[in-house]
């Protein structure tokens, strides 16, 4: 102890040379901002040029569409801010729906039975995806992909084996019917309104996802093992169980919208799903997502599903040619990114005067 | 529920051979209400023990319920005769001539295929010609099966389907006509499109992604709200029809819906008066005689259609002949 | 301000008591032999340095004391008692903190989470358990006051602090969360003179408030400033254990720059 160093480090000076965040640069720096942005002014032109979508039916029909994406796109969202991929999210809708509708209806089962069994089902895949990540560290987006495909042939080929067709028998005279209908699709008046029940689910979710993300010590971790896994790990997170439990619940999402998919149309066809899984990772990414991991809110993701539910019908109320859609979509993508690599140079950045 | 098991004795009597019907009625027992038998269930009869191959080679995208008409058509007209039938299919023109190229390399005795891309698949029908391996089309090419080497063709032409539907919506006072595509890029779907507007000219199109159908009903509700000087709906297959319905109702729409194609649930809104009439161009029945012609081809030399394609539609099912049909589609057969 | 890293220190550390204490203690992953023959002890109030080129097995020693990897060879006591850990949490939950060179924190999250990562102050149990947010920004900005880290704005991402003040804001959450052991890794390597100045202060600060700090690094120069024991790894083995009187920076420098290897080069090379 030849040594004594009883000066204090005098770092006053140092915080001194920094810059500090503008007004402007700080807005930017919150995931959603860009997204919100976005979506009103996109708003405001459809508005001007879409006559029909000015109604409060037509704005509630946007919504319905944007829910049913948008239910799995807060699961994807909180996925991606874990720092992980799942391009399995879109079949397990339809296998979530093929499970319960083949099982109960082959076997003369209530429907409500099916349902608990489909739910537990999709929580093994979820698990089995996030296992096969966390275990090998193979990206999730290979393990994924396995996953994707291996449930969409057999999707077709168990409901061929088990229905003789590819789509399933139709279940809306079997016992629950009522039940789930009501509690997955139904939907009520307000005026001359019609409201989705899903759109209801959907804001609980999205609120639900807020609260976690922002306000729950998992929330903390899932920032932290999508931003840095192994500091992350080495200050006690339990980086494997939050990554999993991630991926159960873009599963147990799925489910949700699978159970919506089946007691709204009552029959299913088994292809079904199938290219979704990057309409949620596009709502996530337009919302102010990094696809690296770390970075994103359920707010920025929900506003990501609307702009997306908004683009597709209200080119419809446009009536312009929906074949342009896709394209639309690519652009909002593309620049959304942008605006992402912008906000993550603004936050990672040091501000050196 | 409501168990109707009134086919049970049917579907065992005529499907002991199948093993598939056999595993179908054992799980049918649970109570559920019984739905359909494969191919089997229509005819039974042990026919020739022709000892043939066939290969049946399609555009098929894995999911859709039109082509197990079609598997069921040509199961039974194998089945028949004593033909092994070998069917393979891919949506994407450079593998499916490839899957068309392995039969000719496995050396069948004929091949079935639909020519939804004619020039793409030509150089694989002339390497079966060049084999000896007779070859038919079906579902779809119509214009272009002679040129590429086809011997025969058993579809409907889906122009005439088209004209023919606009036709009849515009002889029953329809103003406008929705027609809804359910795939992007499919020349046999813009082509009935096509002919509705060619018998109705005020027709509109508009494009859905088929794969979601909660997407589906919310387009279609956005268009009618958009336009409310619709008063039919073309539906380009039988689930969609089943989403316009959903739309319609939302929408509260009072315009009629027409679809191409059936299912069990679109034959069953045809009987409620739902859906006004079906253009119906028996997939079964393509499947059916593609693989009976080469059967007849191999066996007698024979040509069927006298040089010209045989149309399979367009067959149309309303409430005047629903109840025959009925059942049919509950077999999978329509 | 150094009272202020005493204050949350344990009060029952002495100076000179060992924490730590290996014997024979080594490694090997299948065929490889990491470590082998390592004894060295941690005390409390000293600083240990372990110094040594790339590839000499520093990492591979820390990794076994912070429960990355168990070691497979010899004998690890904490507190007089044999442990082998095999996680990151049974190593924190001895007392033994790990601050990491680049993995220190995570950039994109705001200051006060980074402080309380893993050791979140809540209301109820459980993951789900609410965060008290006010109460954690509130003492991770008076903490990093106390110790001397002034930032502009608690909630600002920790990327935009500069390479000194992160690790500072790390080693401060370790002495807060209670650690009785502070292992850092290569503190200064990426860092510029002035900042590794501040880190160097607050490594002598941390060994003042009685921790047993374990410091590696591959600069002899550091090393000296704040070590009261040196030990010099080559090829997983120890090829120097000195304290501080017994050694001088000269031989340090000497030894790691390559030793009686270097001599003979040179006089090949003189010939």
């Amino acid at each position: 102890m030849s040594q004594t160093t009883k000066t204090p480090p005098s770092a006053p000076a140092e915080a001194s040379n920094r810059v500090t965040l503008g007004w402007s640069n700080r807005l930017l720096a919150r995931p959603e901002v860009g997204a919100l942005v976005a979506a009103i002014v996109i708003f405001i032109f459809f508005l001007i040029v879409a006559p029909a979508f000015r109604s409060p039916a037509s704005f509630f029909t946007v919504l319905y569409q944007s829910s049913t994406i948008g239910i799995v796109a807060v699961a994807v969202g909180m996925l991606m801010i874990g720092g992980e991929f799942d391009l399995s999210a879109g079949v397990i809708v339809t296998t979530a729906g093929l499970v319960n509708a083949m099982f109960c209806y082959q076997l003369g089962i209530n429907l409500i039975v099916g349902a608990v069994l489909s739910l537990v089902f999709s929580l093994v895949i979820g698990f089995l995806n996030g296992y096969l990540v966390v275990r090998t560290g193979i990206p999730s987006f290979l393990i994924t992909l396995g996953t994707f495909f291996v449930l969409q042939g057999a999707n077709l080929g168990v409901t061929k084996l088990v229905t003789g067709s590819v789509s399933t028998p139709n279940i809306n005279q079997m016992q629950g019917y009522s039940t789930l209908d009501a509690i997955f699709a139904s939907s009520f008046k307000i005026g001359t309104v019609t409201v989705e029940i899903t759109v209801l689910w959907w804001f609980l979710f999205v609120a639900l996802s807020a609260w976690i993300l922002q306000r729950t010590r998992i929330g903390n971790w899932i920032y932290a093992v999508g931003g840095n896994a192994d500091s992350a790990r080495a200050v006690g997170v339990p980086v494997k169980a939050v990554k999993i439990g991630l991926f159960m619940t873009v599963s147990f999402l799925g489910w949700f919208v699978g159970m919506h998919t089946l007691y709204k149309f009552d029959t299913l066809q088994a292809g079904n799903g199938i290219g979704n899984e990057f309409l949620y990772i596009i709502a996530a990414v337009v919302g102010g997502t990094l696809l690296t991991g770390g970075f994103g809110n359920a707010i920025g993701v929900a506003i990501g599903a609307f702009i997306f539910g908004m683009t597709s019908l209200c080119i419809v109320y446009a009536g312009w040619d929906p074949n342009w859609f896709r394209a639309f979509l690519g652009v909002m993508l593309l620049l959304a990114v942008m605006v992402n690599l912008y906000v993550k140079r603004l936050s990672t950045a040091r501000k050196v005067g | 529920m409501t168990p109707t098991r009134t086919r049970k004795s049917l579907t065992v009597a005529a499907g002991m051979a199948m093993a598939a019907a056999l595993a179908l009625s054992a799980c049918s027992s649970g109570g559920a209400p019984s739905t359909s038998s494969t191919a089997g269930s229509g005819g039974g009869g042990a026919g020739d023990n022709s000892g043939y191959t066939f290969a049946m080679v399609t555009h098929e995208t894995p999911g859709d319920t039109f082509w197990d008409k079609i598997k069921a058509g040509a199961q039974q007209a194998a089945k028949n005769n004593g033909i092994t039938l070998k069917y393979s299919n891919d949506p994407d023109p450079g593998k499916q001539a490839t899957l068309i190229q392995n039969a000719v390399d496995s050396k069948v005795d004929g091949i079935a295929t639909t020519l939804a891309t004619p020039d793409a698949l030509a150089g694989a029908v002339k390497s079966a010609n060049d084999a000896g391996i007779p070859v038919v089309a079906f579902n779809s090419g119509i214009d272009q099966y002679q040129q590429v080497g086809a011997k025969m063709y058993f579809g409907s032409d889906e122009n005439l389907a088209g004209t023919t539907a606009g036709k009849r919506i515009a002889s029953a006072g329809g103003k406008k006509a929705l027609c809804v595509i359910q795939a992007s890029g499919s020349v046999a779907l813009e082509a009935r499109c096509a002919g509705v507007k060619a018998g109705l000219p005020a027709t509109e199109n508009i494009q859905v992604n088929g794969a979601d159908d909660p997407s589906v009903v919310s387009a279609l509700q956005a268009k009618l709200a958009q336009d409310s000087s619709i008063d039919y709906i073309v539906t380009l297959g039988a689930p969609i029809a089943l989403d316009a319905l959903k739309a319609m109702d939302a929408a509260g729409s009072k315009a009629k819906l027409v679809t191409f194609d059936l299912n069990v649930d679109a034959a069953q809104a045809i009987k409620d008066k739902k859906i006004e009439f079906s253009i119906d161009q028996q997939p079964y029945v393509q499947g059916y005689l593609a693989i009976q012609s080469l059967y007849l081809n191999k066996k007698n030399g024979n040509d069927i259609g006298g040089g010209k394609a045989v149309l399979t539609g367009p067959s149309f099912v309303d409430s005047s002949n629903i109840d025959q049909i009925l059942p049919f589609a509950k077999n999978n057969t329509r | 301000m150094t009272d202020t890293l005493a204050e949350h220190a344990d009060p029952e550390l002495s100076s000179g008591e060992p924490l730590i204490e290996m014997k024979d203690v080594g490694k090997t992953y299948g065929a490889i032999r990491a470590l082998k023959g390592i004894n060295l002890t941690v005390r409390a109030g000293e600083v240990t340095c372990v110094l040594g080129d790339n590839g000499a097995g520093k990492s591979t020693l820390i990794k076994i004391m912070a429960g990355l990897h168990p070691h497979n060879e010899g004998t690890m006591k904490v507190d007089g008692k044999e442990v082998s850990f095999s996680s990151p949490r049974e190593s924190l939950d001895h007392g033994i903190a790990t601050v990491y060179q680049d993995l220190a924190v995570v950039s994109l999250m705001e200051v006060w989470r980074n402080f309380f990562l893993g050791s979140e102050l809540t209301s109820g149990k459980g993951p789900f358990a609410t965060l008290r947010i006010a109460d954690m920004k509130r003492i991770a900005d008076e903490e990093l006051r106390k110790m001397g880290v002034v930032v502009k704005d608690i909630n600002q991402p920790i990327g935009t602090l500069s390479g000194g003040q992160r690790q500072c804001v790390a080693i401060a959450r370790a002495v807060y969360f209670g650690a009785r052991v502070l292992i850092l890794d290569e503190p200064t390597a990426a860092l510029g003179v002035k900042q590794s100045g501040v880190v160097l202060k607050y490594t002598a600060a941390a060994r003042d408030a009685g921790l047993g700090v374990v410091f590696i690094t591959h600069n002899p120069h550091h090393a000296y400033l704040v070590g009261n024991h040196f030990v010099i790894l080559k090829l997983g083995q120890a090829v120097l254990d000195k304290k501080r009187a017994d050694v001088g920076l000269d031989e340090l420098t000497r030894q790691m720059a390559g030793g009686d290897e270097l001599t003979e080069l040179s006089h090949e090379l003189q010939k």
